[in-house]
C-alpha cells in the first residue's frame, strides 16, 4: 500500500515485477539502475543464487522528484520467477501498489507465461487483492529475437491480456520500452492513488 | 543521529527508545517495508534498501511459523563481530509494524535491547491512534509533472 507522509509531503509506492523465470524481470531493473542519475538512486539490491538466478527479490528504490508538491519514490521489486520459489514470490507481492507482468516473447513460453499469470492471480488473492483491480501492465519482452521464434504483441494480447491493460513491446537488454513500461505502472498507481485517497 | 517519523504518534516512543536501548539504527516499517519512522541513516533511499530487507526476512520467519503451525515468532537476533541486529513485530492501533535494531556490542547489547524494545511496543500500542482520515493526494493533473519527472530521469 502507497505510504503517504502529509508532513514532509512525501509519497512511497511498491511496484513488483513479476512474470516466469528468465523473462528478463532483473533485465529492467539493471537497465533503470544504469540509466537513473545516483543522486535519484539507491543501492540496487540482489538476493540471488550463485548462478545469478533470483532467490527471493531484486529491489530498487528510486526517486522520481515532485509530483503535485509531493516527494515521490519508487520501490521496485522482482520476484524470482522459477516455479519452486512460490512462496518467495508471495512474500513479495504483500502490499504492492502495482505489478509489472513480463512475459517471455518467445512461443515456446507461452504455457510458462500463463502458468505465471495464473500463478500471479492466486497470490494476488492470498493477499486479498483481485488482479481484475491492481494497477497492472504487461511487458512482452524479447521482442528483439527472430520473428520465427516469438509471438507478435496482438498474438500475447489475445493470451494473456484479458483485462486489456496497457502493454509495451520490449527488448530490456537494451532498453526499449523499459522505460515506457515503468512509465505506464507509474501512471496507474498515481491514478489508483489519487482517486482513493481524495477527501 | 536524527530522528524522523511519518506520522507524528511514533515520534516520541522512538526517541525514548533510542536513548535507552543505546540504538545505533532504528526502523519502524509496515510487513510490506514502507518506513514509517527510523533513526541514524542520512540518506532515505538507503533506508529504503534496509527495510526491504528487514521486510523480506521477518515475512520469511512468519511463513515458517505458518507452515509449522505455530504463532509468528516474537524477535530475531544476530550479533556480528560489532554490531547486532534485532528484529521483532510490534501491534499497534495502525496495525502489525515491524521494527529493526541495530546497536553496537560495546555501546549496547541484546538484553538491554529486548528490555526497552517491550517498553517500546507498549509506548507505540498507547500512543497509535485507530482511525485516519484520508486526504487529497495528488492533483488531477499529475500526469504532466510525472511524465516530466521520468523523462529527466531517463535523461530524455
Amino acid at each position: 500500500m502507497s505510504l503517504v507522509n502529509f508532513t514532509t509531503r512525501e509519497i512511497t509506492c511498491k511496484i513488483v515485477y513479476y512474470g516466469p523465470g528468465r523473462s528478463g524481470k532483473t533485465t529492467n531493473l539493471h537497465y533503470i539502475y544504469g540509466r537513473v542519475p545516483d543522486s535519484r538512486r539507491g543501492r540496487m539490491v540482489s538476493l540471488a543464487t550463485q548462478t545469478d538466478r533470483t532467490l527471493f527479490f531484486d529491489f530498487l528504490p528510486i526517486d522520481l522528484g515532485q509530483i503535485s508538491g509531493f516527494s515521490t519514490r519508487f520501490q521496485l521489486y522482482t520476484v524470482p520467477g522459477q516455479v519452486y520459489y512460490n512462496a518467495t514470490r508471495r512474500l513479495v507481492l504483500q502490499g504492492a501498489d502495482g505489478v509489472v507482468f513480463v512475459g517471455d516473447s518467445q512461443a515456446r513460453q507461452l504455457d510458462e507465461n500463463l502458468e505465471s499469470l495464473q500463478n500471479l492471480q492466486s497470490n494476488l488473492l492470498e493477499h486479498g487483492v483481485d488482479i481484475r483491480t491492481i494497477p497492472l501492465v504487461l511487458q512482452y519482452n524479447k521482442q528483439d529475437l527472430p520473428r520465427e521464434l516469438i509471438l507478435s504483441p496482438a498474438d500475447l494480447d489475445d493470451a494473456l491480456n484479458f483485462r486489456g491493460v496497457p502493454s509495451f513491446s520490449a527488448d530490456a537488454l537494451h532498453g526499449r520500452g523499459v522505460f515506457e513500461t515503468l512509465k505506464g505502472i507509474s501512471e496507474l498507481v498515481l491514478k489508483k492513488l489519487a482517486a482513493g485517497t481524495a477527501a | 543521529m536524527t530522528t524522523r517519523a511519518v506520522e507524528p504518534w511514533i515520534f516520541e516512543p522512538l526517541v525514548k527508545f533510542v536513548k535507552e536501548a543505546g540504538a545505533r539504527l532504528v526502523l519502524l516499517m509496515t510487513p510490506a517495508g514502507q518506513v514509517l519512522a527510523q533513526h541514524g541513516f542520512s540518506r532515505a533511499l538507503d533506508v529504503m534498501s534496509a527495510a526491504a530487507l528487514g521486510a523480506a526476512i521477518m515475512a520469511s520467519t512468519d511463513e515458517i511459523a505458518r507452515q509449522l503451525r505455530q504463532p509468528p515468532f516474537a524477535g530475531l537476533n544476530h550479533q556480528g563481530e560489532r554490531h547486532g541486529i534485532f528484529l521483532a513485530a510490534v501491534p499497534t492501533g495502525r496495525g502489525r509494524l515491524v521494527a529493526l535494531v541495530v546497536y553496537d556490542l560495546d555501546a549496547s547489547s541484546l538484553g538491554l535491547v529486548q528490555l526497552f524494545f517491550d517498553e517500546l511496543a507498549a509506548d507505540l500500542q498507547a500512543a497509535s491512534p485507530k482511525d485516519s482520515v484520508p486526504k487529497r493526494v495528488l492533483a488531477a493533473d499529475f500526469e504532466r509533472e510525472l511524465s516530466d519527472s521520468l523523462n529527466t530521469l531517463f535523461g530524455r
